[in-house]
């Protein structure tokens, strides 16, 4: 027995100190003086956290239709129902289905699509990047003529394509599932390329630099020399990239529901409550458009802002 | 040089080899034009013969086959649902959709630049923080749910602006233009607002970041030193080095604008390529939508070579 | 800045120009071609109804009256039909309208290369009698046969020959394509598939005029929003459809207003009643009559009528609506919504837990599709049906049925010779290669086969009554289908425009009136 500490308590150590060191850090302190920073961290959180807590929120379970009545459908917000007497908060949809409870769970989907289909880019899109990026040659000539081809077709046709063929593979019991997938997929594959542009770009002048011909020198693997050494200095700009991602992955998710490829109106996203609502725009019930899209703009526009914010505090000549 | 040039030329024709086989493996999941194409009354025959006729019970890789050899030739085939050559269609559409992406181009570039100088001159005014802030709001809706705004408010509210189409069109040869008359102008508007929007953010946030960039640089330090006035250094000097990569995004802009206009047109019915995709999906027009893959992608890659080359051009370093 | 760019919105207004005579109007579909013979869709014959004409044509009730034919009787026992021919009727191009047109339209329509073909499928022979006189003959006795020809039109054949379109044409274009050269009200003036058709009066016309059209221009607008926002801002003089839930909007708006109808088109539900098994592997439950009947009152048909279609639409006792020709009277009531009746059936099947399985739907076709699929998912689970919904568009839509892949299905029907004979023949009878074609679910009914030739030829009507009667009796009984209600026609028209809807859903432009 020796009082070595083993490598793994060194690095929960480390790990722990960096939290520490974070918090004092640069950034935390520019998080800590900017007011929009805040206020768009604590919208984020609470749509975050009412979606994860969804179930123990809402008054309805919207996703299961032996429990619609059809009669309560285009109940006004906070008035009873002509047939049923029954009231709402933010009102019904066509279905009958309670807007806040629908809201709450079209949340929860549109946020595990994007931040899936974000984690899903961002790790293909680093992979390939540094790939690219260090290895070079005929590998780095074929992952970025991919990323053409990739850039060529936009996510619209990727999610059409992925779709349909989802479609012809999927047995019908998991139908129902198979669209959130195929979103996440979809955009993920459509976003990846510009984590891969970002990357190859940075590694190429890292990879030039002193500190990594020493590590090359002393026989550190490439794949070592890639994870521990370029890997930390090219994540500003990425983490920036996946901020502004998310936004663009939710709103992307709306948008595929427009054309019809979105998750199914039995199980709505965001996007798709924003599909259906913007059907009863002209005939008065506005509620059923009106609410999901403030929530969703209300999403989307603090993630912007946070990665705005990002941006500027990482950038330090700015400052 | 030379076999740079050749190289990456080949590189964009494999590229588009690929695009066209994907496209076309995309096509046996969108549907079947047979019962498009038939009205109620038809038969099982009837079926099997227009199968035949359209040559959709030969194997996979003989239709790719077939229909490159074609496109080879400048034949994108017939349309299943109007009978017309696609080329032909597609030479009619194009001009819409380019004077709408044109438009949004310009709409998006000189708002983009004018604000985005604005924001970064005043960097913690007020109305610049305004501004920045405002112009998320346009990016954190879906496109489609702007347009139909637009024209709720716009068209019907107000009766301000058309709802749809181009208005009045008038032919110069093979183009047919709307900026040549007053409909045409002001049907152009609503469209290119929508389509613009994005590409305007993103424009002003481009500006916005190179000018802060460009104003901390030395030169400009010694220009406010030497007592230039401070028009004359956000104009002449500062702005001048903004614009190249500005520029570039630009252009690389252009083919992505062309092909998210498909949303665009279809919440305008905008008679461009991007609605005839759409429709074509819907009645499942593979000749159409292949070729209007193809047409993207020849943008794209084509957009892409010739950036390539002049990225050699100016620095030799990545002849390699 | 806002200002000014308000200032400038405000300066370029534009005052929609319609001199009073033009009438603009918008649908979803743009007519696919021009050729009459070519492609049998509604969208198609519509419009060619203003260009060209039949022997015989349809009043705004559907009665068939004189058109260029100004009678018509049977020959002998039920040979065939002798058609006396208008005289003096010329086409758009100065050509005389004679039997010999009538004559190259029946080889034309009738072809390999058309997809009409169909209703000529009794026809034996057409014999030119004099210039004004045609007979076609039948291979057994056609009671029905002058009504099922409403829609086929006349070509001239010297036009036609001289410009090489003797055969429609689908795959390629030809001249027929993308002109016209009819006997019709309307002439085509400007053509651009997709964007734009321009329609103006024909000053040769035989008919007396009742409309005041000097122009009449089509535009395609798929997006229904789009549409309503052009109506309600004074772009169109009228749009079809208007979608359900904007109907309100629509009427109670300054200078706009519905005119609402019952389209022929019947909404039901189908089933896989030949499927061994259901998609998910388990038996399939459809193939027993009480499970089908327990659907049928499962399905609150009142509530959907009421919330989702708004109070437009009948409900629908049948595969045809009722006033269509060969309804049952006898079969007029469909089954009532009562869950309770709906779970004693199953429990009686034997699916007391209830069952799993998939219902197809479409999109994209019907109004409100979507809606009404979810919507009946929520009743059949609340009886322990626990359906998932596959809603598609209609592209993938109908080869998916063709394949066999489905267990429920939902479906939309428009008779096309307004007689209940029709579904019978594509819906019901045992599937084959030209009967049945659309009978997707494998039902089969030995007496009903037997039915189908003795209605398509029985010429007393209160016999063939009786057969009609004993069909819709069979079909009801065995729950073919889940008949749920007649979709309905909502047009939205601009004040002072007068137009007629039949119940087709085919603008007649000869009888618009614009104020």
């Amino acid at each position: 027995m020796t009082d070595t500490p083993s490598p793994n308590s060194v690095q929960t150590e480390r790990a722990r100190s960096r939290i520490a060191i974070a918090w004092d850090s640069d950034l935390a302190y520019s998080f800590r003086r900017s007011p929009v920073a805040l206020i768009s961290f604590a919208v984020v959180l609470l749509l975050v956290l009412s979606a994860v807590f969804a179930p123990l929120v809402a008054p309805y379970d919207p996703f299961d239709p032996g429990t619609l009545n059809l009669m309560n459908g285009f109940t006004p917000p906070g008035e009873a129902n002509a047939f049923t007497g029954e009231t709402f908060l933010l009102g019904t949809d066509d279905q009958g289905r309670d807007v806040f409870s629908t809201i709450l769970f079209g949340l929860r989907i549109s946020l595990f699509v994007g931040f899936a289909a974000v984690a899903l880019a961002l790790i293909l899109g680093v992979t390939l990047g540094l790939v690219a990026g260090y290895v070079g040659g005929m590998t780095e000539t074929v992952i970025m003529r991919i990323a053409d081809v990739q850039l060529t077709f936009p996510a619209i046709l990727v999610a059409m394509l992925i779709f349909g063929i989802a479609k012809g593979i999927t047995p019908p019991e998991y139908r129902d599932q198979m669209a959130i997938w195929v979103l996440i997929l979809a955009i993920g594959l459509s976003d990846w390329v510009q984590f891969a542009r970002v990357v190859r770009g940075a590694t190429l002048v890292e990879k030039s630099k002193e500190y990594v011909q020493a590590a090359r020198l002393i026989g550190r693997s490439p794949f070592a020399i890639m994870l521990r050494h370029i890997l930390p200095n090219v994540l500003s700009p990425v983490l920036v990239i996946a901020t502004i991602s998310l936004a663009l992955a939710i709103i992307a998710e709306a948008t595929l529901s427009f054309l019809g490829v979105g998750a199914p109106p039995t199980e709505p996203s965001l996007g798709t409550l924003i599909r259906i609502g913007q059907g009863f725009l002209f005939s008065g019930e506005w509620w059923i458009l009106f609410f999901p899209a403030c929530t969703l703009l209300a999403l989307a526009l603090s993630v912007n802002l946070l990665g705005d914010w990002l941006r500027d505090a990482l950038n330090p000549r700015l400052r | 040089m030379l076999s740079y040039i050749l190289r990456r030329v080949f590189q964009s024709v494999l590229v588009l080899l690929v695009v066209g086989l994907v496209a076309f493996a995309m096509f046996r999941f969108v549907g079947d034009p047979i019962d498009t194409m038939l009205g109620q009354e038809r038969t099982m025959q009837d079926i099997e013969r227009l199968r035949e006729t359209l040559g959709l019970n030969k194997p996979f890789f003989v239709q790719y086959w077939d229909f490159l050899v074609r496109a080879v030739q400048g034949d994108l085939g017939i349309s299943y649902r109007q009978g017309r050559p696609v080329a032909e269609i597609i030479a009619e559409r194009l001009p819409a959709t380019l004077e709408l992406a044109a438009v949004s181009g310009a709409f998006a570039l000189i708002f983009g630049i004018v604000m985005g100088i604005f924001t970064a001159i005043r960097r913690d005014g007020f109305a610049a923080n305004a501004i920045m802030t405002l112009s998320l709001v346009g990016v954190s809706l879906p496109t489609f749910l702007i347009g139909i705004l637009l024209i709720y408010v716009f068209a019907v509210e107000l009766s301000w602006l058309p709802s749809f189409g181009r208005g009045d069109v008038v032919r110069l040869g093979g183009w047919s233009t709307g900026f040549l008359t007053q409909s045409g102008l002001v049907a152009l508007i609503l469209p290119s607002i929508t389509l613009g929007l994005y590409q305007m953010t993103l424009i002003m946030r481009l500006v916005r970041s190179e000018m802060l960039e460009v104003l901390r640089q030395d030169y400009i330090r010694f220009a406010r030193a030497r007592g230039l006035r401070d028009r004359a250094i956000h104009f002449r000097h500062a702005l001048k080095n903004t614009l190249v990569p500005v520029i570039t995004v630009t252009g690389l802009q252009l083919g992505s604008i062309i092909a998210f206009a498909i949303i665009t047109e279809t919440v305008f019915q905008w008679p461009g390529v991007g609605l005839l995709f759409i429709n074509a999906i819907q009645f499942v027009d593979i000749p159409v939508m292949a070729a209007y893959l193809m047409l993207i992608s020849v943008m794209f890659v084509g957009i892409n070579l010739v950036v390539d080359l002049l990225y050699v051009a100016i620095d030799p370093r990545l002849r390699a | 800045m806002t200002r000014l760019l308000l200032a400038t919105a405000l300066g370029i207004v534009i005052a929609v120009p319609a001199s009073s005579e033009t009438f603009r109007w918008a649908s979803t579909t743009d007519p696919q071609t021009m050729d009459p013979h070519a492609v049998s869709s509604a969208p198609v014959l519509g419009f060619l109804n203003n260009v060209y004409e039949g022997l015989v044509r349809r009043g705004p009730d559907m009665t068939i009256e004189p058109s260029l034919a100004t009678a018509w009787e049977p020959i002998g026992d039920g040979e065939g039909w002798r058609f006396t021919l208008r005289e003096g009727v010329t086409f758009h191009d100065g050509a005389d309208f004679t039997a010999e047109d009538v004559l190259f339209s029946y080889e034309r329509a009738g072809s390999e290369e058309s997809d009409v073909a169909s209703w000529f499928a009794p026809v034996s022979e057409v014999i030119v009698v004099d210039d004004y006189t045609v007979d076609i003959m039948t291979t057994s006795p056609q009671p029905l046969f002058p009504d099922s020809i409403a829609n086929w039109m006349m070509m001239d054949s010297g036009w036609a020959a001289a410009n090489g379109a003797e055969r429609p044409s689908r795959d390629t274009e030809n001249f027929a394509t993308r002109n016209v050269n009819g006997t019709g009200p309307f002439v085509l003036s400007d053509r651009q598939p997709d964007l734009q058709t321009v329609l103006t009066p024909f000053d040769g016309w035989w008919g007396e005029v009742e409309h005041n059209v000097t122009e009449a221009i089509f535009t395609p607008i798929q997006n229904s929003a789009t549409a309503v926002a052009a109506l309600l801002s004074g772009e169109v003089d009228m749009i079809e459809p208007v979608p359900v839930q904007d109907a309100e909007r629509v009427d109670s708006n300054d200078g706009t207003r519905v005119i609402r109808g019952i389209e022929s088109r019947v909404i039901m539900l189908g089933f896989a009643h030949d499927h061994e098994m259901l998609r998910n592997g388990e038996p399939n439950p459809f193939s027993d009559v009480r499970v089908r009947r327990a659907v049928a009152h499962a399905v609150n048909v009142p509530a959907i009528l009421q919330t989702i279609m708004r109070g437009s639409a009948e409900p629908a006792s049948q595969l045809v609506a009722a006033g269509t020709s060969g309804y049952s009277d006898t079969y007029g009531d469909r089954s009532a919504y009562d869950p309770d009746v709906a779970r004693a059936l199953l429990e009686e099947a034997g699916y007391a837990n209830g069952f799993s399985f998939d219902f197809s739907c479409t999109n994209d076709r019907y109004l409100n599709d979507e809606s009404v699929c979810q919507a009946i998912v929520g009743m059949l689970a609340q009886v322990g049906m626990e359906a998932t919904l596959d809603a598609m568009p209609v592209s993938n839509y109908w080869p998916e049925l063709r394949e066999g892949n489905f267990d429920m299905y939902l479906l939309g029907w428009s008779p096309g010779t307004f007689d209940a004979e029709h579904p019978i023949r594509f819906l019901v009878h045992t599937a084959g290669e030209r009967l049945g074609t659309w009978n997707f679910g494998g039902y089969s009914n030995p007496r009903i086969d037997e039915l189908l030739p003795v209605m398509q030829s029985e010429i007393d009507p209160e016999a063939r009554q009786a057969v009609m009667d004993e069909a819709a009796g069979i079909i009801q009984e065995d729950m073919v289908y889940v008949p749920l209600y007649v979709q309905p026609l909502l047009w939205g028209v601009r004040e002072g425009v007068e137009v007629t809807q039949r119940p087709d859903n085919f603008l007649i432009l000869r009888w618009v009136s614009i104020e």
